[in-house]
């Protein structure tokens, strides 16, 4: 005969593991996946690393940001509606070229290694970086990094731009792109190399740190597919031309960075063929 | 009257909600053997363990050689220092289940106390405990570890352990209890010689011939109280008391 | 199918940054090497305070042990980590080498993860600890007390010794889990063998080097857990009743 304690100890494990996969279910149909503007049509799953404001941020269900709207209003565009799920940053291009996603929005620079493993839409953004520091501290730029710690984010062209130009002593790849700039905060690192943008998003939103340089890399961002997909590219190339031609781009644009977006990147899509 | 080397005055003693011992009164003059006899529950087991402090009575008064063990009512948990180590070091224990340290050997198991205890120098303790060890028979087992020795020697080595610390008094708990019968008489031998010596002991045990021919007092237990006492020939054979009669009744039947 | 092993199993990126990995797993067993002798002697700390017996003016400590024991057991490490490393740096009224410590040549990240493993192994070690203890028996305890010895002395001659011998299989697992545990300090950016997988995995598109990683670990924590196999089927033929126990 089970004893009553063994009894009750089972049930409550019983009553724990079914609890949680309750609130999992529950959970799971907001939980990473967030449905844009309906286009209707389709679902389009665009797989993107959030956060890194002011590109994309949020919580599930409520993602935002620029990458999150100008992606919304393509897909709009091309009859689909955008549904997005959060992943990270190292695996997403490998992701969408296995054909976890349809498509990648995260900031994403486009470079040669990259076009390896994935297709780009036209250029969408035109970007640098930049070297974010401490508030007060004396480093003025990216030659002031010698002997430095230097944190950045796992995976991006900033950590690249770190390991080729700043003789670092160290180069701390952070998972996440916020956790570097805490950790600049704290003083683990003396300075961040990251996006332009991200850095003045985390000058304006967080305060207590600053941009020693801007280092112009004339990076362009990118929205990613799979190399095989050339029909969807076209589509989303066409959208993006339609967002940009009828004055919604702008609009994005301004909403996220306060500023009219610069004439090049409506010809950035010329520029690359 | 000389004082009494142990004296227990009105001891108390519950465990939780369980009163185990409700008012015991009890005194043992120096060099008698008290025999202790009573149902299991009665209480025995935790008088022999009040005398040396393993389990602090509630109520009432210990005195051992006139000093007084406990604090008073209600202290419990007086686990003073001075206290405890004065009790300790005078009265010893030997229990059922031997106890023996299996990590040492016979000899250590002797003279690990007295070193560490009574600060003894290694040579002085280990010849002591020699000396020891022969006198319970024991004379050509000081390398050995406990798990080699038979139930009995096992035994006799831990009436040899409590005697290194130079006890006024003994305490045997049930000893020859877990012992096959055959090994049970070279215990009782040795603890003949012992109170013939002049050793003051409180034994609690069902060893009603033991009782007999070498007790000073016999003590029936029954229920946390003292039923019945006096000498082993009234008490054994000449039970007053209904509990008493039925205990022995049963028990001499075994 | 082929791709599967393709992902996992490129042995042309697995020979491109062996070493590479190989470096970042010699560092999971600095940390692991470090931290095993801290907490190894931290959890025995712990053991002994919870030992003490109630009823001693000592219960303030007693009961303050129990609880760290409690809580350290049960949040997250993961969770430790990232407190630890998120928030010591703020703790103004600490010297800058304390709060950012670069003892030694390691860096940051490293001292975190050691202290944050240290405080949470502690509390896995002082329980084993206290089973090891709780397995002799307590008639060992009351014959020592009874001979006179004082409640130190008879967990330092008679209890600690017959509970050492009970201590090494469970204790061996503990080390096994603090082994692979060593891994969560990469999410602090410590440059350990999964983070570098990492970053391959960014570089190449391809999980080979996290797999890579996957093996280095195996080859040690295999055959250590044979060992705890091994060491738990000797202590079960050493119960006999009074077996003599060797201790080291």
């Amino acid at each position: 005969m089970i004893s009553k304690t063994r009894l009750t100890a089972f049930a409550a494990v019983l009553l724990v593991g079914v609890v949680s996969v309750v609130v999992a279910g529950c959970g799971s149909s907001n939980d990473s996946s967030s449905t844009g503007a309906s286009g209707g049509g389709e679902t389009l799953t665009v797989g993107s690393d959030i956060p890194y404001p002011p590109f994309e941020q949020g919580k599930p269900g409520e993602y935002t940001g620029f990458d999150i709207e100008l992606m919304e209003a393509i897909a709009e565009k091309i009859g689909r509606t955008a549904e997005f799920q959060d992943t990270s940053f190292e695996t997403i291009f490998r992701d969408v070229a296995q054909g976890k996603f349809d498509a990648v929005i995260s900031a994403a620079t486009i470079t040669p290694e990259r076009e390896k493993a994935v297709a780009f839409s036209n250029p969408y953004y035109l970007s640098e970086q930049a070297v974010l520091v401490k508030e007060g501290s004396d480093i003025e730029g990216i030659e002031g990094l010698e002997g430095t710690t230097v944190g950045v984010q796992q995976g991006t062209t900033g950590q690249e731009l770190a390991k080729e130009k700043a003789s670092a002593a160290e180069v701390r790849p952070y998972p996440e792109g916020p956790d570097a700039v805490n950790a600049l905060k704290a003083g683990t690192v003396e300075a961040v190399i990251i996006d332009a943008p991200v850095a003045a998003n985390a000058v304006e939103k967080s305060g207590g740190v600053e941009i020693a340089e801007k280092v112009p890399t004339e990076e362009e961002y990118g929205i990613a597919l799979a190399q095989g997909e050339t029909g969807l590219l076209e589509e989303i190339n066409q959208g993006l031309e339609e967002v940009e031609e009828d004055g919604t781009y702008a609009k994005i644009y301004k909403k996220w960075f306060k500023l009219e977006p610069p004439k090049e990147i409506f010809t950035l899509g010329e520029a690359a063929e | 009257m000389a004082e009494a080397m142990v004296r227990l005055e009105g001891v108390h003693k519950r465990f939780g909600d369980l009163e185990v011992l409700k008012g015991v009164d009890l005194h043992v003059a120096k060099g008698e053997v008290v025999c202790i006899l009573g149902p299991s529950g009665s209480g025995k087991s935790t008088l022999l363990r009040c005398v040396n402090l393993l389990e602090p009575p509630e109520q009432g008064e210990i005195f051992l050689e006139g000093h007084d063990i406990c604090k008073g009512p209600g202290s419990g948990t007086g686990e003073s220092s001075w206290e405890l180590d004065f009790v300790r070091q005078r009265v010893g224990m030997v229990f059922q289940q031997f106890n023996l340290f299996p990590h040492k050997t016979v000899l250590e198991n002797v003279t690990l106390a007295p070193r560490q205890v009574l600060g003894k120098p290694r040579a002085e303790a280990e010849s002591k405990a020699k000396a020891l060890l022969e006198r319970v028979g024991l004379g050509d087992k000081f390398q050995q570890y406990p798990e080699r020795l038979s139930g009995g020697q096992q035994q006799r080595v831990a009436i040899a352990r409590a005697l290194a610390m130079e006890p006024r008094v003994m305490l045997f708990d049930e000893v020859t209890s877990a012992l096959d019968p055959e090994l049970v008489k070279e215990v009782l031998d040795t603890m003949r010689e012992l109170a013939a010596e002049g050793m003051t002991m409180l034994v609690v045990t069902h060893e009603m011939g033991f009782a007999k021919e070498v007790g000073d007092q016999v003590v029936f237990m029954d229920g946390g109280v003292i039923v019945e006492q006096g000498k082993p020939a009234d008490v054994l054979d000449h039970p007053r008391e209904e509990r008493t009669q039925k205990f022995l009744g049963r028990v001499l039947e075994r | 199918m082929s791709e599967f092993f393709h992902q996992y199993f490129d042995f042309h990126i697995m020979g491109a940054h062996f070493s590479e990995v190989l470096e970042g797993f010699l560092k999971n067993l600095l940390l692991f090497a470090v931290v095993v002798v801290l907490a190894l002697f931290w959890g025995l700390v712990l053991a002994l305070i919870r030992q003490l017996p109630a009823g001693r003016k000592l219960i303030p400590l007693r009961g303050v042990t129990i609880a760290y024991i409690d809580v350290f057991r049960a949040i997250p490490l993961l969770i430790i980590i990232l407190l630890i490393s998120g928030g010591i740096p703020f703790l103004n009224f600490l010297p800058k080498d304390i709060r950012i410590p670069q003892w030694f040549g390691q860096p940051d990240p490293f001292w975190y993860g050691v202290l944050a493993l240290t405080l949470v192994y502690g509390a896995y070690m002082a329980e084993v600890y206290r089973a090891g203890i709780e397995a002799v028996q307590g008639g060992q305890m009351e014959a020592a007390r009874s001979l006179g010895m004082s409640h130190s002395q008879a967990m330092r001659h008679v209890i600690v010794p017959q509970a050492v011998t009970k201590i090494p299989a469970p204790m061996l697992n503990e080390m096994i889990s603090l082994l692979k545990d060593t891994t969560l300090v990469s999410v602090v950016a410590y440059g350990e063998s999964v983070l570098v997988g990492r970053e391959v995995l960014a570089e190449t598109f391809n999980s080979s080097a996290v797999m890579l990683a996957g093996l280095m670990f195996l080859v040690i924590t295999l055959p250590a857990a044979r060992l705890v196999d091994k060491l738990i089927a000797r202590n079960q033929g050493k119960i006999t009743r009074g077996a003599h126990i060797e201790v080291a």
